[in-house]
């Protein structure tokens, strides 16, 4: 999943007048909307070329085709066995995406709270900041063996182990852009004879909204990223666990299908994010 | 002007952190480098690396030894042509050898036969007595090894199937984590885990039993093939070292198990006892019809290896098995026994 934020001003800024025009408009669109979609076909003509060429093994660079027969066979019951280890690739991947959730509602539940009593109290911040670059520098590979050997084999290493990835991103946008909520309007509020507590609900937090979104998608790309580490042990099912337990027999078709997997539901998330964030902080950039 | 300093400053420091990285194998680049991939399981490579008895015996040639945690990433080495020996387990041979893998190697020695070094435990008070009692039971193996294959054989001999027991993957340290917890009721494993385990566990059964009942797991040691093509001396002396090492465990364990102890950083009076356990061949016995046989004569480890790969497809983990001929092309006997004496 793209760990990168989307920066561009919405389209209506950018839009020229001139190319308001309706024939240009779709001309746009259609450049839109083809553009991905070619991309997508140039890189599949050069993978089959690459393959086709016999330069390397079928190990390291299998034919298009061979991968989708992969998938297939990982999405359907054939000749008496059930998709990869006994489950079917959906159902491996809702069971990551349902670790990931939880882990995730975790991990940024706790770090905006954190975020948001780190922003408003210095002295919180000073005793909490190095923890949490602390945690945030930390490769989850690094301390997911002791999470097994305190917390077992079961969902609960696993879910924690996201969590974990998930909590600094969230906190960390959200003390940032809690500190940096206009100082103007703090003290007009505080002017018109708000309360501490009324300022923060009603100045603080919605101008703190649209940047901790961005902390939001960061921390669900963190979490995402960390699922091969978290199904490392019994990860089966779980799209993780399909990974690492394919490449332990070099079978790389169905490596790529997991990877591919993991890759476009990635993608369908972070777009639900964005279009949540559209939704819920329409003033995003207009403060 | 601060811009520039910084970037000049980050390309200086790039530039000579490249130039001093940390290495201490003392390669010499006007020789041709010889690489090796070994396992950290008790075996003679070990004793041949400790003693540096190839650099010895082969002063014109670098010898680089490079450390594998399974067969399966030996197997990916090989493939890769990153590799001109390699340890792994008869599992990840059977896999590499067959389709679709069919990877350019040659079976070239013998490192030990799997014995109580590696047995199916089932802990005190998960109500387990017999391999029969483990239906519905949690069972940990790490996937894709030499204990998963001889798991699920001896689960088939008693007429259960991989889908009766819960299998968990888990590598030997996370058994222990598990098996601390109670999380699993049964592991197949390997030492030293395997000992730490049977503190608080009874063996169900051991690799030197299912050997007998015709299940033998071993470690083997492949050549790249074109290696052994272009430098068939160069693997004669090899297996004179390797025999000498088998030798040792025969005649000096005190001294083996000093120099094993050496490179995996265990007691040395720990791993004499792990030597006991295992089985290692002597240098007749490896070049007999009983194993790899001799020059033209390919032996029974074919047979054996063939059985791996009609297993590993009756587990749907390969295609197909590929037929014995495969197998008995694969073993490199040339010479054999001669070229084992010292």
């Amino acid at each position: 999943m793209s760990v990168f934020v989307d920066i561009a001003p919405d389209e209506s800024h950018v839009d020229s007048p001139r190319e308001r025009t309706p024939a240009h408009r779709w001309r746009g669109r259609l450049t839109r909307a083809a553009l991905p979609v070619l991309s997508v076909v140039v890189f599949g003509v050069g993978w089959q070329l690459v393959a086709a060429a016999g330069l390397w093994n079928q190990t390291f660079v299998p034919y298009p085709s061979t991968v989708w027969k992969a998938f297939v066979d990982v999405s359907t019951t054939h000749d008496g066995t059930r998709g990869y280890a006994g489950y079917l690739l959906w159902e491996h991947l809702y069971m990551t995406l349902r670790r990931v959730l939880v882990g995730v509602v975790i991990g940024v539940g706790l770090g905006v709270a954190l975020g948001l009593v780190m922003g408003s109290v210095g002295w919180v911040r000073s005793v909490l900041e190095p923890w949490l670059t602390f945690l945030r520098a930390l490769p989850p590979l690094a301390y997911f063996f002791l999470l097994v050997i305190w917390l077992g084999i079961d969902e609960a290493p696993k879910i924690t182990l996201l969590a974990l990835a998930a909590l600094p991103p969230a906190a960390v946008a959200t003390t940032a852009a809690v500190v940096a909520a206009p100082v103007g309007l703090t003290e007009a509020a505080r002017a018109l004879g708000a309360t501490r507590l009324q300022v923060v609900r009603d100045v603080v937090v919605p101008s703190a909204l649209p940047e901790t979104f961005t902390g939001i998608r960061l921390a669900v790309g963190m979490a995402y990223s960390s699922v091969v580490a978290a199904e490392l042990f019994n990860g089966i099912p779980g799209i993780g666990g399909l990974v690492k337990d394919a490449s332990n027999y070099n079978n790389t078709p169905v490596v790529l299908v997991g990877i591919f997997a993991i890759g476009f539901s990635g993608l369908i998330i972070d777009g639900l994010l964005r279009a949540v964030e559209r939704r819920a902080v329409p003033w995003r950039g207009k403060i | 002007m601060k811009l520039k300093a910084l970037v000049t400053a980050a390309v200086v420091a790039t530039l000579a952190l490249a130039g001093c990285s940390v290495d201490h194998s003392g390669q010499d680049a006007s020789k041709p480098t010889i690489r090796i991939g070994y396992q950290s399981f008790p075996s003679g490579d070990l004793i041949v690396k400790n003693n540096k008895w190839l650099e010895q015996a082969l002063p014109d040639y670098n010898i680089k030894w490079t450390k594998f945690d399974s067969g399966a990433d030996v197997n990916t080495a090989f493939i890769a042509k990153e590799l001109d020996f390699g340890a792994l387990g008869s599992s990840p041979v059977a896999r590499g050898l067959s389709a679709p893998l069919n990877i350019p190697y040659k079976i070239a020695f013998v490192l030990d036969v799997a014995g109580d070094n590696e047995a199916l435990v089932a802990r005190n008070g998960s109500g387990v007595n017999t391999i029969a009692d483990l239906k519905g039971k949690r069972v940990g193996t790490p996937f894709a090894s030499t204990a998963h294959y001889s798991l699920l054989a001896a689960l088939a001999q008693n007429n259960l199937s991989a889908n009766d027991v819960q299998l968990v993957d888990l590598q030997p340290q996370a058994i222990l984590a598990a098996w601390d917890r109670g999380d699993v009721d049964a592991a197949y494993t390997w030492l030293p885990t395997l000992d730490d385990l049977r503190k608080t566990g009874k063996d169900l059964i051991t690799s030197r039993q299912l050997a007998k009942d015709g299940k033998p797991t071993l470690d083997l040691s492949a050549v790249a093939d074109d290696f052994a093509n272009a430098h068939p001396e160069v693997v004669d002396v090899w297996r004179k070292q390797e025999a000498r090492a088998l030798t040792t465990i025969k005649d000096d364990p005190a001294a083996a198990a000093k120099a094993i102890a050496a490179e995996i950083g265990l007691d040395p009076k720990d791993v004499e006892g792990q030597l006991k356990q295992g089985v290692y061949l002597t240098p007749d016995q490896v070049s007999s019809a009983e194993w790899l046989g001799s020059d033209g004569k390919p032996g029974n480890i074919a047979a054996n290896l063939e059985s791996a790969s009609q297993f590993l497809a009756e587990q749907k983990q390969i295609p197909a098995a590929a037929p014995l001929k495969t197998f008995q092309d694969a073993i490199y006997t040339k010479g054999l026994p001669g070229a084992l004496s010292q």
